[in-house]
């Protein structure tokens, strides 16, 4: 009987604060089911054998970790909110007589209680969304649709739900810990008695400036792409401390020199909003800046991951010219690597395309050379000039492939000038298998056989693809100025490496008439040009490519991207959805607990003789203010994210700078409606409460 | 000159079903003139806060009529009751409702702001008003940083710094320790002889013995009241003593006192102070 009114008043307690509750619960359900889709996602085998889903299992599972984070952060902020708000409440119970392993009871059952709804809600919503997101992610992925009921994955269901339940026990034992710390008259203590009035934190204020400073200027300065991939989070770091310095102490600072200004400060107007703002500030700084932060998450990634998306046409009509780029080496009795020719290339392709039923439309030669060399610094030695000073694994460890062309070649293939002059190189980190771009110093100058190059650009996307050099080590692209340049550096690695030395590789590109039409027999194409290929081979009696071939073409490569851009805007989407969610969240119970603090205040100031308009025109202000800081903050980190995101963007491909423009400002303004909405919702609550 | 007047006030309370109505005014009436310092004296339960709520405006009697310097408190608009009240009374309450997030300085001008007065005039009043009540030094300090007594001062020179018509002190002492206590009957007796009106509602026959008058409710009625005339505070303090015993044992007996509905005026009185 007495455990039956420890449940009762655990439910009672539920219902009764239900404007903690609600918020609670539905928050739990919901991150539990982004969870629940996002770890099923990432373990969903039909998925990754989806044309182009390659990348659902790594990028799933990223988003699956930063969900975990995000989660365990958010559970224990609402938590630690609600315990604060109802200390009261408990300290009513101790005061009755109910020792505190009692109100530990009742705690456990409203935690029981409210830990299996959400967690039975949450699984529910996941289930039924699951499906709706797999669909969503076919569509992204433009590929054909699973068929098929599988609605229940038993493991990742078992997986999810365990999780939650142990951030559930976890913030119990929090609470259980803090109830037997209390005392009493603590609890029943207001909790705003006693405050001070804040003081500006002058080294924090500055820490706050320079790593805002910092932060913007890396964005604004770093000019090559790889860098500005390497130094994003720091410049992410550095934004995000700055912001919470700032909004601790840069907002007091602020106020404390309106106050200063009397003429400003005594006016009916400002008086009350300035001095409430100045407390509230203390109290709310790190709410704060948290939702700007969150808010410039949701931005960055919603309008990087958009524009990436939408211009995924454009990039590959840029990266893919012609459709299928074609050649083929072997070594001949020599040992020395031999090309297959030109005229014998296009033969093939013609008798491919022909036994397919496919028209071509041209067929365009086009050579590059590649060498690999050991990288030191911006010098680049042959193998041969290091072989006697290093070991082998050193050596092993310094290689990098690289790729040589002629601008024109390159203005033949992507239709861009580069203006290059006799020592001038474009360059490209074509591949870095470690992920490290600090293989490639990619400014400055570069010394090859002794001569210096001087780089003068910088090439998001290299337009000759490698699979014959895709060995496991870095890989680099250059453009060279001219056949002259070009000359000279086919002589000196022919003369440095000998025997072994590379040959310039020849290279078809063919453009079909109905780019469709090749499309969709694309594997067949690749498959009959395959064995064409071998075919020649037998024929002159080499058995196979020994050296290598590579039949690369434009489905093969918009499978691969639209599968990565599919997948990193679905990730957007959903990591955007939750920042969007958690900003509701920490937006509504500051609104809340606010409303429950004001309270007194403006009572008082009805008393002394404020109209009732004039109470509304300050809460207003007041309220607006507090609300709109952190939109016009991310608004600020945005412009100044912009020169950096964009650079960024140029690695992945994304040429089109104005397309990356209009998808921030609208992802802002739909942002700003987004946030206008919630804080029209929020407020009524907090009117309700001030009344 | 009558600067209050109370005709036969009456407020009738509705419980939320509708059920039971409370009468917590019966018919109240009594007038205060100008610079005249009385003092309302009852139990809890006796109508006074009722009373008070409705000379600040803060509520509406069933009946009655309230005027303040002539004006009926009823026929000012909802707007400008706000502003009517910032201009013609000041408030003591016991609990000082001084705002935790302004300092002493600023919860003292908030009514001048609040009434868009010129900063000059402000520093003006304030450095007076401060004076006056011996707190200029801690202007600067928070609430929570001052004693009870001077959180009460400064809410006194709150309620002065517009120069009311009426003060109106809701158990000003309520919170306090005797000392601060009679300290801030000091400034009130004090600013009294400088001619402020003050109306004070309160439970000490201590703060009561500071008064000219001290009217005596019960069950919704005034139903006494006791004139100091040349008495000291100590001979008043023993009236309202004395008085106290009285009613309460004629409370209790039920009988011995005769109970006039109303006491506007000096007429129907069971007992008088020396003239």
């Amino acid at each position: 009987m007495k455990r039956g009114l420890y449940r009762k008043m655990g439910w009672s307690n539920i219902r009764k604060n239900y404007r903690f509750f609600v918020p609670r619960i539905t928050s739990e359900a919901g991150l539990l089911a982004c969870f629940y889709i996002s770890l099923t996602l990432a373990f969903d085998d039909r998925l990754s054998q989806v044309k182009g889903g390659t990348y659902i299992p790594t990028f799933m599972l990223i988003g699956t970790a930063v969900l975990a984070i995000l989660s365990a952060v958010l559970m224990f902020y609402t938590n630690s909110f609600l315990m604060k708000q109802r200390r009261a409440e408990f300290g009513v119970y101790n005061i009755l007589g109910m020792e505190k392993k009692h109100v530990g009871k009742v705690l456990f059952h409203e935690s029981f209680l409210s830990s299996i709804i959400s967690i039975l809600g949450g699984l529910g919503l996941g289930v039924l969304f699951y499906k709706l997101c797999s669909l969503l992610i076919c569509k992204l992925l433009k590929s054909k649709i699973i068929v098929g009921f599988y609605f229940i994955t038993p493991k990742t269901l078992a997986l999810a739900g365990a999780f939650f339940i142990l951030l559930d026990i976890l913030t119990f034992i929090y609470n259980r810990i803090v109830i037997s710390r209390m005392k009493p008259v603590e609890m029943l203590k207001s909790r705003s008695a006693g405050e001070k009035e804040p003081t500006v934190k002058w080294l924090l204020l500055l820490v706050g400036i320079a790593a805002l400073g910092a932060g913007y200027f890396i964005s604004i300065t770093t000019k090559s792409p790889l860098q500005a991939l390497e130094l994003f989070f720091v410049a992410v770091v550095l934004v995000i401390i700055g912001t919470y310095c700032i909004f601790v102490t840069g907002t007091t600072f602020v106020l404390k020199l309106l106050k200063k200004n009397e003429r400003y400060y005594y006016n009916k107007k400002h008086m009350p909003s300035v001095s409430g703002l100045l407390f509230r500030m203390k109290q709310n700084a790190v709410g704060l800046a948290s939702i700007a932060i969150l808010a410039t998450g949701v931005l960055v990634m919603i309008s990087t991951t958009v524009s990436l998306y939408s211009g995924l046409q454009g990039t590959l009509d840029k990266n893919y010219p012609q459709d299928l780029y074609f050649y083929a080496q072997y070594e001949n009795t020599d040992g020395v690597n031999t090309s297959v020719p030109a005229e014998e290339l296009e033969r093939m392709a013609r008798k491919a395309a022909d036994d397919v039923g496919v028209k071509i439309e041209s067929v365009e030669n086009n050579d590059y050379l590649s060498v690999s060399y050991y990288k030191e610094g911006n010098r680049l030695y042959t193998k041969n000039e290091v072989e006697n000073t290093l070991s082998k694994t050193e050596i092993m460890n310094g290689i990098v492939d690289c790729m040589f062309i002629t601008e024109a070649s390159y203005t033949a293939l992507t239709g861009e000038t580069l203006s290059l002059g006799r020592y001038e190189l474009g360059v490209s980190m074509v591949s870095s298998p470690t992920g490290n771009s600090k293989d490639a110093d990619m400014s400055g100058e570069l010394v090859i056989h002794g001569k210096t190059y001087k780089i003068a650009e910088n090439i998001g996307l290299y337009p000759v693809k490698t699979q014959i050099l895709a060995n496991g080590f870095p890989v680099m692209g250059f453009v060279v100025a001219d056949d002259e340049a070009m000359k000279e550096i086919f002589e000196a690695q022919k003369a440095g490496y000998g025997k072994y030395a590379s040959e310039m590789t020849n290279r078809i590109c063919v453009s079909f008439v109905d780019r469709e039409k090749a499309c969709k027999v694309g594997d067949e194409l690749t498959s009959e040009i395959n064995s064409e290929l071998n075919a020649y081979l037998d024929s002159i009696g080499y058995g196979d490519a020994s050296a290598g071939y590579s039949i690369d073409t434009y489905w093969e490569a918009r499978e691969e991207v639209t599968g990565m851009y599919g997948t990193l805007l679905f990730l957007g989407i959903l990591l955007g959805a939750v920042c969007l969610f958690a900003t509701v969240l920490i937006i509504y119970y500051k609104q809340i607990s606010e409303g429950y603090e004001d309270r007194d205040r403006f009572q008082i100031m009805e008393k002394i003789g404020m109209t009732t308009s004039e109470i509304k025109k300050t809460i207003n202000s007041q309220v607006l203010l507090v609300f709109f800081l952190p939109l016009i903050v991310a608004g600020i980190h945005i412009v100044f994210a912009y020169p950096m995101l964009s650079r960024m963007l140029r690695v992945l491909a994304l040429y089109k700078p104005t397309l990356f423009l209009t998808c921030s400002l609208i992802s802002y303004a739909v942002f700003a409606v987004v946030y206008i909405l919630i804080y029209l919702g929020t407020s009524r609550t907090y009117y309700k409460i001030i009344k | 000159m009558e600067i209050l007047k109370v005709n036969d006030l009456k407020k009738t309370y509705t419980t939320r079903f509708g059920g039971n109505q409370v009468q917590a005014l019966k018919g109240v009436s009594f007038s205060v003139d100008a610079g005249e310092y009385v003092a309302i004296m009852g139990e809890s339960g006796s109508g006074k806060t009722t009373l008070l709520n409705i000379l600040a405006a803060l509520d509406k009697p069933t009946s009655g009529s309230v005027f303040l310097d002539g004006k009926q408190l009823s026929n000012v608009g909802e707007d400008e009751l706000a502003k009517f009240r910032r201009d013609n009374l000041g408030f003591v309450f016991q609990e000082f409702n001084l705002l935790d997030t302004f300092s002493i300085k600023d919860n003292i001008l908030l009514p001048l702001v609040l009434g868009g007065i010129g900063l000059n005039e402000m520093k003006k009043r304030l450095e007076k008003v401060a004076y006056e009540l011996g707190i200029s030094d801690i202007l600067s300090k928070f609430p929570y940083e001052v004693s009870g007594g001077q959180k009460q001062r400064a809410a006194a020179a709150r309620a002065l710094i517009t120069n009311p018509k009426l003060v109106l002190a809701d158990e000003p002492t309520g919170a306090l320790d005797s000392r601060s206590s009679s300290e801030l009957l000091r400034v009130f007796s004090n600013i009294n002889k400088q001619g402020q009106t003050i109306l004070m509602v309160t439970h000490s026959t201590d703060a009561a013995s500071n008064a000219d008058r001290v009217l005596f409710i019960r069950d919704g009625v005034v139903f006494h009241q006791i004139f100091r005339g040349d008495s000291t505070n100590e001979e008043l303090y023993k009236k309202i003593s004395d008085t106290l015993t009285m009613l309460r044992t004629a409370g209790d007996t039920g009988a011995s006192i005769k109970t006039p509905g109303n006491c506007a005026g000096n007429e129907g009185l069971g007992v008088r102070g020396q003239e």
